[in-house]
């Protein structure tokens, strides 16, 4: 009988070992951005895996089966929202057979919820306008204001699914906060000298940072939202240029260049590369690294 | 249209009335007697997504009728011949918390039909899903494809002779299981009643599949299929048997919006009254390399049993594709071919089409 109540206790202690005391929050993120600020908020009481990667165009991701895998033991999927995922997301989700986190789910969180969305159609929508988002413009996470909203929002669904470090989130997210308000500082000092001055990007992926920076867009080298540019639209934007007295465009790395080379031809506009996301390039490796390139970029255009 | 209502109804609500400390209005006077109350939009929110597709072509050939017996598409011979192939109607939407609907109706020459129509379940335990309904299945790779997610024009001659004309597919219900290994392992186990080839006679039949997905880098994706079919076969004529196997390669660089595709399959069919040594066997092989956004090219090679009445044998086809899409949800294929019969007996067939979309955005196939 002793044997027997050892042999039960070794199991017992076995078993205490293999599991250690909290597994980490499984989240996952369909964009590097989100998965940033998923760190920022869990630290290391999550463990965060992005579905794209930050040199992606989120439009179109493929749907590659191997990412349902990623999401079949996800404690938590955080989204953009507003459509960026309508092309590859929903056939996953449903692949992953997690209940949780199909649309709805008790452990589902889009991020669009979370703030106020720009560019709402104000009239008739179809599509002989581009490949528009209907429900506004998806592009928010690089802007400091919905950033720290979408932080919250993070903050809270990790409370709710794991009572026990909801202060930790709360802490965490607190001290995110203050360090966006302090490089917040930084950003605006750097720009503020060029505030009202315009840039041309190729799609409306920089609305709401520049609606935070106080600059302004002249034009889109797309004519429409997913819309290639034709020759006669670049010769357009030319005239724009200098009409409203651009001096750069920029171009996030996973567009093909060649309109924007084509427009600094014709009308002697700096081209700028920059990251589509944290990740896009090495400098930008989190999040506050990836705006401050995106900033080191808008002050690079408009001089 | 509606979404001139919609917004009209937002502008609406923007404009509404202050509200009281418990969030009701104010009352302002004479009740709206009959108003079902809430948002007016609300009824719209819940209206499933709706698309359309049509899909139109100019095919000519230089084979007769009898030499493209067992085609899905048969065309007159020397004759530009305008078709309207098909409009596919789909509706779908979530039905509660656990199970999505989705209804595929298609509108062709040959009439109306249900293409698909089946409910799949969101929150069974252990990586279950089951499909049910009438749909395609888990039978091959390129069968179970909608002809808007075809690559080419057509399907492949040996998928159509050795499958089915539209692919396989009836009513019955599918139980699928997401294996617990760290790579995608999807074993599928089907029962329905399906019309194989071009007999338009049901069959009982049992399926399995299993479909793995490797990620060799971060730029290249292998799927590797098997797949089994058992048919009860009544009459010496039908089909007892069929086996298949896919292989699938992608290379994208994630930052690029181009890729190559090399994709193969083959099938192996056996009648009722046929030994294993008399199966019939076929399959394709194509690549396909998308060059940019806009613009995709591909080639494919098919080897297929030939039609019955010409000599015994096998049909090779050899096929080009090119490819321009304006955007997501209009592109314009050319597809010529060149076509060995048995005995020398050669012809050209060419298909020009075009092919659109209206309604919900699609997601893009894998």
């Amino acid at each position: 009988m002793n044997q027997v109540a050892a042999a039960l206790s070794v199991a017992v202690l076995l078993v205490s070992i293999a599991s250690p005391a909290r597994a980490s929050v499984n989240v996952v993120t369909t964009t590097e951005g989100l998965a940033a600020i998923a760190r920022e908020i869990g630290g290391e009481k999550v463990k965060v895996t992005a579905l794209s990667r930050g040199i992606q165009d989120p439009h179109f991701v493929d749907a590659n089966p191997s990412l349902a895998v990623k999401l079949r033991n996800a404690d938590l999927l955080v989204d953009v929202g507003m459509d960026l995922e309508i092309g590859w997301l929903p056939p996953l989700v449903t692949q992953s057979r997690n209940a949780a986190i199909q649309p709805g789910g008790a452990r589902r969180l889009t991020a669009a919820s979370a703030i106020s969305p720009m560019d709402l159609p104000t009239g008739p929508v179809d599509r002989s306008q581009g490949d528009i988002h209907p429900s506004g413009n998806p592009h928010f996470l690089s802007d400091p204001r919905r950033a720290v909203q979408v932080a919250a929002a993070i903050a809270a669904m990790l409370a709710e699914i794991d009572p026990p470090n909801a202060v930790h989130y709360q802490e965490r997210l607190q001290a995110f906060g203050a360090k966006v308000a302090a490089a917040e500082k930084g950003w605006k000092a750097q720009l503020a000298p060029f505030a009202g001055r315009s840039v041309i990007t190729q799609h409306k992926t920089l609305t709401y940072l520049l609606d935070w920076s106080g600059l302004k867009a002249a034009g889109y080298l797309e004519p429409k939202p997913g819309v290639a540019p034709p020759p006669s639209h670049v010769a357009s934007l030319a005239a724009i240029v200098k009409s409203a007295g651009v001096k750069g465009v920029l171009v996030e790395n996973y567009y093909d260049p060649r309109s924007a080379n084509q427009l600094r031809d014709l009308a002697g506009v700096k081209v700028i590369v920059i990251p589509g996301d944290v990740g896009g390039t090495k400098e930008a490796s989190d999040w506050v690294s990836y705006v401050d390139t995106l900033v080191k970029a808008l002050s690079q255009a408009v001089q | 249209m509606v979404n001139v209502v919609l917004l009209s109804l937002l502008a609406a609500q923007a404009a509404a009335p202050d509200l009281g400390a418990q969030g009701q209005p104010f009352p302002t006077g004479a009740l709206n007697v009959g108003s079902p109350g809430g948002i007016p939009i609300g009824k719209l929110m819940l209206m499933p997504e709706i698309a359309v597709v049509v899909d139109g072509a100019l095919g000519y050939t230089t084979l007769s009728s009898g030499q493209q017996e067992l085609s899905a598409l048969v065309l007159p011979q020397h004759k530009a011949w305008p078709l309207l192939q098909e409009v596919e109607l789909a509706f779908q939407a979530t039905i509660d918390p656990y199970v999505r609907g989705d209804v595929f109706l298609t509108f062709s020459p040959e009439g109306v039909g249900v293409e698909e129509a089946y409910l799949t379940t969101l929150s069974l335990p252990w990586g279950l899903g089951v499909k049910a309904g009438k749909i395609y299945s888990p039978f091959g790779r390129t069968s179970q494809l909608h002809r808007h997610q075809w690559t080419f024009v057509d399907q492949p001659l040996s998928m159509q002779r050795l499958v089915g004309a539209d692919g396989l597919g009836g009513a019955g219900g599918d139980v699928s299981w997401l294996t617990p290994l760290p790579w995608f392992a999807e074993l599928h186990l089907a029962y329905q009643a399906t019309a194989p080839g071009f007999a338009n006679v049901l069959q009982l039949t049992g399926l399995a599949r299993l479909i793995q997905y490797f990620d060799l880098s971060d730029s290249a994706t292998l799927g590797v299929g098997l797949s089994w079919a058992l048919f009860q076969a009544e009459a010496p004529g039908q089909w007892k048997n069929l086996a298949g196997a896919d292989l699938y390669v992608k290379f994208r660089d994630p930052a690029s919006r181009s890729s190559v595709v090399l994709q193969g399959e083959i099938y192996g069919r056996q009648l009722g009254d046929q030994t294993f040594s008399q199966a019939r066997w076929g399959g394709y092989a194509q690549a396909v390399w998308r060059l940019d956004r806009s613009w995709e090219v591909g080639a494919r090679y098919d080897n297929a049993p030939a039609p019955v009445a010409l000599a015994p044998g096998t049909q090779q086809t050899w096929t080009a594709l090119g490819s321009f899409y304006t955007s997501e949800f209009f592109r314009i294929r050319v597809q010529p071919s060149l076509v060995l019969l048995p005995g020398g007996q050669n012809g050209f067939q060419g298909i020009a089409s075009f092919e659109f979309t209206i309604g919900a955005h699609a997601a893009h196939p894998f």
